[in-house]
């Protein structure tokens, strides 16, 4: 359970600040935000509607840029990078997963997970037996020749966290996965993630409902675009740790 | 929670003695709420005085064992049948402390709703942990016990009472804004920007759950579930 | 470059599944790719297969033979010919004032000894069937031996054995009624021939045609013929000749200094060098050769057309791939969000147009191959020639297809490039506002529109070709196109005070040019052809109407049948007056010279013909003949000239011809015919009782008022008389003549006169036909009557009915008006399901502040109006213009014209030409008014005015 973290981060924000428009309509959507995700982590992003969670996630992904500040991704600065370079990132580094209509509705399961290896130049049947292989460790392999909308929301987003793990990539931004679905299929899609998380992958999970929040290592509370408090990791396992040591 | 029902609950099972008791209630709540025997003693004492239950004997360790009476079914079957009672709302101490926040000098009211928030989403952080070993034991063993299916649906309790309290909180603190926004004079609860306070001031208010462990986490979260649970019985 | 491969493999995978699941708009716009190439391949593979090699030529043409010997009747003399025998000239030119050798010569003679042949004659007769006669051509040949093979196909029944079996041509059969088994004879001509069998000609399977043994037919035919006083039937011999070794260009060439033509199998598999072939040096040869810059001309017209038709498609689809993005545009922002670059969105959407590409054109050749073999038969009979082999050509095919999906490309390029330049933020939260368009476009369009309208004004100003106005009007069209998104812009100012849903339509429109523009660009060019096209047709159509030159009074009815005799006269004036309600009937003959079977034109062995003699006093002297050969008219000075045109009586012009069909107007009839011909002179009526002849051309009547007519009975004697400017030989006959006063319209009569005159004069006669005049003009059922009738007679009838002025456009134009507007409709109809599938949003905030449902389909009605309207707005403009250059370039040209025959002195015409511009204004009031509306209608009606509410309560 605590898994040891690694002395990189996997995602590292500095002092990033992002100003939309100019002037009078200027608005500060984000305000000097420091924040670290080791491997193994998962941070949850909460906060009230307009405190900045989305614009952390897609600046953290490369979908939108800083104002001023660094994001760095696997060691790598991604502030300067061109838009071919971000394309490139989004392949092979970051995964996406937003609330819903994750999926391709023209590719099958299978061929929506082993979509960003093939844009990356993978052949198609290489692709696809990593894909396969993706989804049988997420407990997926059934869905594989379905298409989208053959597929419940809480399986597509299954299959949307899949995709977004799919190959070398170990960093996932879910921006409310599970605003979508019912409390029961939400928790499903977080325990999905919480486990990826477990087996080494780093998640940052934006979300406004508590219950979903605490599936998460940490939660940092956003509020008018910078970080105000955050739960510290906890040492012990449980503050109900009678029953812990008994089973 | 009343312990008073509780205990006619698991008598229904069968006799029990006292010590017996109390393990078996902590191990369906999770020891959410814990006893001590002489609680358990003194409820049963009252339940024997009022004929709901009665002694019936020892066992081979000379544990004397108690029995529930018909009556003591009867008053079960009724508490089951009854809805919690609503009409008399639980004296809360949260409640009541962000009452006298509000417009007492001094107390940045912000700060208040905050350090509460980052306590209960903590708490439900552990809760969920909990939660998913259980998840995760239920489906490895595919056991369906009846104590495992309890200790769940405690910890689902929990989780989401903790939830509406965070929910409860993130609203007082919109409201607040909203408030301090179009009134004019700024009062001591005018909010500090945002700015001010980087996550570095964090560390420095440790939670009071932070560093400890064991069932003090439970006692001190502030969630006081056992006396809410109380103060709701009859 | 493997990379790039797989990454483009992913692409066409989500287009491919895409069109699948957009399975209406997939096939519209497949549809619309794949009828031109269908239509072309198809059209490729016909010529091709209709082409034939050239041993399928010569096997249809001669056989199994190594050659056929044709007179080329030339009388004998040596020729050239050229080397496939079709083009054959004297081999020393006869001076200006030689004869042209003519005659025929017997190909027979020339025949190589040790050479096998057989004959192969063709005449002509007219035979008896079902319906009445039949004009056919009749041959003899001896279609069962081996050298005859190929020539004809046997389709039923067996070869001729005996004299009196034929076969018959299918076409013969169908037309006449008859079939095998029946008998058939020939008018004049008693002896009855038996159809023992039916067969095509594989090159003119139109031909009526039957063939009998050689000498069965034609000689005994001609003689009966000639016996029963009409004119035995001209026929051609020709020789098909088999000798080992075939026949050489050497042997060619020596058979040519005989007289002779040959074509030769062997020269025609390999025929001499262009240097070896003496008619190709020969002076002159080179102006009968096609040349090249008609070939390259011919090139860029169709590349003009091909590139046009594809610019339409692309402006067409253009938009429909535009929705396909629009619809999938957060799932091209998933693949952004993927890692997908702007290069992998492109691809993806540029996939869709490669997808809809090659399923266009696999559809189309497909299509076009199973379409041409399973027609083939129709197609020979349309063609009126059998297929050779079935020749597919993988190369053309391959090209034409690859214009598909060229095309699908082209047509994906613009969508393709403004999904990739969203950002993928903007795709994924469906943000919408203006896009910004391209600022270059419009930029190179206003140059193109610059250019082109100065190559067009060049054009008419300096040069008058109409090649450059046209290139140059192009040009300018494209401009306006690739500005449509800048104009469009304008549109949006109008908006303010109009009601909501117009209001919101515009708006949407001009926020969204990225869509409308190319839709509307596509009813812009559709529209703007129309309207030029239209223009042009009307302006000359009210020309044609101006210079009009009626051949008979208003609703009069005349016929000339000159066979035979005029035989048949009587019976089509029956016919005539049968099935018309004709008030006068004037029946009129003609003089005729020699024996009565003679035709009108002379020729014949002992016919001869006529000639109204023009006193030497009355003849123009621009025109009269001078001793030494000299020009006359080079003595007089352009004034004079002009002075002589416009005021000397004799150089005057014979009004109006047409109708009269015989020699110098001479028509030997009635006072009727002046009646019909609506001639108003009690003068005359009284000069035809009196037995004179009704003059109507001041210059032939001689100052003794009298007429002179000569019967030339020695045709050879009157040509060289002809060419030493001497008189022709031959008697004259003076008749007393009446000019008819006040000069009425003549119809080309010149001198009418009684039959009684006429025989007083010493001049046979034979019926011609006869002039009606009617009361109501004949409806096209009667006139289909009489034609049938007609044609029962088998008789050559030339039969006007003056109509007036009859416009052959007027289909054209409707079916060009009615082009444009389905253009328009569908152009309209795909931007507006664009429009739909961007509007879902507004449409539901709408039905949320309570709009009433209607507000859905007024608004579709009004998104598609809108489109429509701007594009037929900007397309009639666009299209009025060059139609109005085009004119002016053509009137300046005429005016030009006009200018120098005045000052040559060449024309009396004083008055300008007239070279009207007249606009369509039905066409234009049909395109502006009826196609935007009835678009606007089409679109409400098929909109849904449910569907919003119920999806909002759903999220």
């Amino acid at each position: 359970m605590s898994t040891p973290l690694a002395a990189q981060p996997v995602l590292r924000l500095q002092n990033l600040t992002r100003v939309h428009g100019s002037g009078a309509t200027e608005v500060h959507a984000l305000r000097g935000i420091d924040l670290d995700v080791h491997p193994g982590e998962l941070v949850a992003v909460m906060g009230p509607s307009g405190s900045g969670k989305s614009t952390l996630l897609t600046i953290a992904g490369g979908l939108d840029t800083p104002t001023s500040g660094q994001v760095v991704v696997e060691g790598t600065d991604i502030t300067t990078a061109g838009v071919k370079e971000l394309a490139a990132l989004r392949r092979r580094s970051v995964g996406y997963v937003f609330q819903d209509y994750n999926l391709i509705p023209a590719l099958t399961a299978a061929e929506n997970v082993s979509l960003p290896r093939e844009l990356d130049g993978m052949s198609a049947r290489k692709a696809r037996v990593e894909a396969l292989a993706a989804l049988e460790e997420m407990g997926l392999g059934h869905l594989a020749d379905r298409f989208p909308d053959e597929m419940s929301g809480g399986q597509q987003q299954r299959v949307a966290i899949a995709r977004a793990l799919v190959g070398d990539r170990r960093l996932v931004l879910a921006d409310e996965p599970t605003g979508a679905l019912d409390s029961e299929t939400g928790e499903s899609v977080l325990a999905l993630l919480r486990a990826r998380c477990d087996a080494g992958a780093a998640g940052v999970l934006v979300t406004h409902e508590p219950r979903f929040a605490a599936w998460a290592d940490r939660v940092v509370f956003l509020r008018d675009g910078a970080i105000v408090d955050q739960t510290v990791r906890s040492e012990a396992d449980s503050l109900l740790t009678g029953r812990v040591a008994e089973a | 929670m009343s312990i008073r029902h509780g205990l006619l609950a698991l008598l229904e099972h069968g006799p029990r003695y006292g010590s017996q008791l109390r393990t078996e209630f902590e191990s369906r709540t999770g020891s959410t709420w814990p006893l001590n025997v002489g609680q358990v003693y003194t409820t049963l004492g009252r339940l024997e005085r009022d004929g709901l239950v009665a002694q019936n004997g020892e066992d081979g360790a000379g544990h004397a064992l108690y029995a529930i009476t018909d009556a003591g079914r009867t008053e079960l079957r009724t508490w089951f049948e009854r809805p919690v009672d609503r009409t008399s709302p639980a004296r809360d101490e949260l409640a009541i402390k962000l009452a006298m926040a509000v417009g007492a000098p001094g107390v940045d009211i912000r700060e208040v709703i905050q350090s509460q928030r980052r306590h209960t989403v903590k708490a439900m952080q552990d809760y969920t942990r909990l939660k998913a070993q259980a998840l995760t034991a239920l489906e490895g063993t595919g056991s369906r016990e009846r104590d495992d299916i309890a200790w769940l649906l405690v910890l689902e309790q929990l989780i989401f009472q903790t939830e509406a309290e965070a929910r409860w909180l993130d609203h007082c603190e919109s409201r607040l804004i909203r408030l301090s926004a179009t009134a004019p004079p700024p009062t001591a609860a005018a909010h500090a920007p945002a700015s001010e306070r980087g996550p570095g001031n964090t560390g420095a208010r440790p939670g009071p759950g932070a560093g400890t462990g064991g069932g003090g986490v439970g006692a001190g979260s502030g969630v006081a579930p056992g006396g809410r649970a109380e103060g709701r019985a009859r | 470059m493997k990379t790039w491969f797989h990454s483009w493999r992913a692409a066409i995978r989500i287009a491919r599944r895409d069109a699948w699941r957009a399975k209406g708009r997939s096939s519209l716009v497949l549809a619309m790719i794949a009828l031109p190439i269908l239509g072309v391949s198809a059209a490729d593979l016909t010529i091709r297969s209709s082409e034939l090699s050239v041993t399928e030529r010569l096997e249809r043409s001669i056989g199994a033979a190594d050659a056929a010997f044709r007179d080329p009747g030339f009388g004998g003399v040596p020729v050239h010919q050229s080397p496939d025998g079709d083009n054959v000239y004297p081999a020393k030119e006869p001076a200006d004032n030689e004869p042209w050798p003519s005659g025929s010569t017997d190909p027979g003679k020339v025949i190589p000894d040790g050479a096998r042949w057989i004959t192969d004659t063709q005449g002509a007769a007219k035979l008896t069937t079902v319906h009445g006669l039949l004009q056919t051509d009749v041959r003899e040949l001896k279609t069962d031996d081996p050298m005859a093979r190929g020539i004809t196909t046997l389709l039923d029944g067996h070869h001729p054995r005996k004299a009196d079996e034929v076969i018959a041509t299918s076409a013969f059969l169908e037309k006449s009624g008859l079939s095998v088994g029946s008998t058939v004879s020939a008018r004049n001509f008693d002896r009855p021939y038996r159809i023992v069998g039916s067969y095509e000609l594989p090159d003119e399977l139109d031909t009526a045609q039957i063939t009998a043994l050689p000498g069965a037919f034609l000689a005994p035919y001609g003689k009966a013929a000639e016996k029963a006083g009409a004119l035995a039937p001209g026929s051609t011999t020709s020789y098909l000749v088999q000798r080992p070794g075939g026949f050489t260009w050497n042997d060619v060439q020596a058979i040519n200094a005989k007289g002779v033509s040959v074509a030769s199998r062997a020269v025609r598999l390999d025929p001499p060098a262009d240097s070896e072939v003496p008619l190709y040096q020969q002076e002159g040869w080179g102006d009968f050769r096609s040349s090249d810059g008609a070939d390259a001309m011919l090139l860029a017209s169709l590349a003009t057309v091909v590139g046009l038709a594809m610019l339409e498609i692309c402006l067409l689809a253009g938009p429909a791939f535009a929705v396909g993005a629009r619809r999938s545009r957060r799932q091209l922002g998933l693949v952004g969000a993927n890692g997908g670059s702007r290069s992998h969105i492109r691809a993806i959407v540029l996939s869709g147009g490669l997808v809809i590409g090659v399923s266009a054109a696999v559809v189309g050749t497909v299509l076009a191959l199973v379409l041409t073999l399973v027609l083939q038969p129709f197609l020979e009979d349309f063609m009126g020639q059998r297929f050779g082999a079935f020749d597919v050509r993988p190369l053309e095919l391959l090209g034409i297809a690859l214009l598909a999906v060229l095309t699908g490309l082209l047509a994906a390029i613009v969508p393709a490039v403004t999904a990739s330049r969203q950002t993928v933020l903007a795709s994924l939260t469906g943000r919408r506002g203006v896009r910004s368009t391209s600022k270059v476009l419009p930029v190179v369009g206003l140059i193109a529109l610059l250019l082109g309208a100065a190559i067009a004004l060049y054009g008419s100003v300096v040069t008058d070709q109409f090649a450059i106005v046209a290139g140059g009007s192009a040009i300018a069209e494209l401009g306006v196109v690739a500005m449509t998104p800048a104009i469009v812009g304008l549109f949006g100012r109008v908006g303010r005070w109009l009601p909501l849903s117009p209001r919101l339509a515009l708006r949407d429109a001009v926020r969204n040019r990225g869509r409308t523009a190319p839709a509307v660009a596509a009813v812009l060019a559709a529209v703007a052809g129309t309207v030029a096209v239209a223009t042009y047709t009307s302006s000359s159509d009210a020309q044609y109407r101006a210079e009009y030159t009626a051949s008979l009074p208003h609703g009069a009815v005349s016929f000339f049948q000159m066979e035979e005799g005029g035989r048949d006269v009587p019976a089509v004036a029956d016919a005539v007056q049968r099935y018309f309600s004709v008030e006068t009937r004037a029946d009129v003959s003609r003089v005729a010279v020699g024996k009565p079977g003679c035709p009108a034109w002379g020729g014949g062995d002992g016919c001869g013909q006529y000639e109204l003699m023009l006193p030497p006093a009355n003849e123009c002297p621009m025109w009269a003949a001078t001793a030494d050969g000299s020009d006359p008219s080079e003595k007089f000075t352009p004034e004079q000239r002009r002075k002589l045109l416009r005021e000397d009586w004799r150089c005057k012009e014979t009004s109006g011809g047409g109708g009269v069909y015989v020699d110098g107007g001479l028509l030997v009839g009635d006072d009727r015919l002046l009646k019909v011909l609506g001639i108003d002179d009690p003068g005359a009526v009284r000069a035809l009782a009196d037995g004179k002849a009704v003059v109507l051309s001041r210059p032939l009547v001689d100052k003794d008022g009298t007429i002179g007519i000569k019967q030339v009975t020695d045709l050879k004697a009157a040509e060289q008389a002809s060419m030493a400017r001497k008189p022709s030989p031959g008697k004259v006959s003076r008749i007393p003549a009446h000019l008819v006063s006040g000069d009425p319209k003549s119809y080309g009569l010149q001198v009418l006169m009684t039959p009684a005159a006429a025989k007083a004069a010493g001049l046979a006669t034979v019926p011609v036909g006869a002039y009606f005049s009617t009361d109501a003009l004949p409806s096209s059922e009667q006139r289909q009557k009489l034609d049938a009738e007609l044609a029962g007679l088998g008789a050559g009838v030339d039969l006007t009915v003056e109509e007036g002025y009859v416009s052959d456009d007027s289909i054209f134009l409707l079916a060009l008006t009615v082009f444009a507007g389905l253009v328009t409709i569908g152009a309209a109809g795909i931007a507006t399901g664009l429009a739909q599938a961007d509007a879902e949003a507004d449409l539901k905030t709408l039905a949320a502040v309570g709009a009433p449902p209607r507000v859905r389909r007024t608004l579709s009605g009004f998104q598609c109006g809108v489109v429509a309207a701007m594009g037929v707005v900007l397309g009639s403009l666009a299209g009025l213009l060059p139609a109005m250059g085009l004119r002016l370039t053509e009137e300046r040209e005429q005016i030009r014209f006009h200018e120098q025959i005045l000052a040559e002195g060449w024309g009396s015409d004083l008055t300008p030409p007239y070279v009207p511009i007249v606009i369509p204004w039905e066409t234009l009031a049909a395109l502006l008014v009826v196609v935007p509306l009835g678009a606007a209608l089409l679109a409400a009606l098929v909109t849904r005015s449910k569907g919003a509410v119920a999806r909002r309560e759903a999220t």
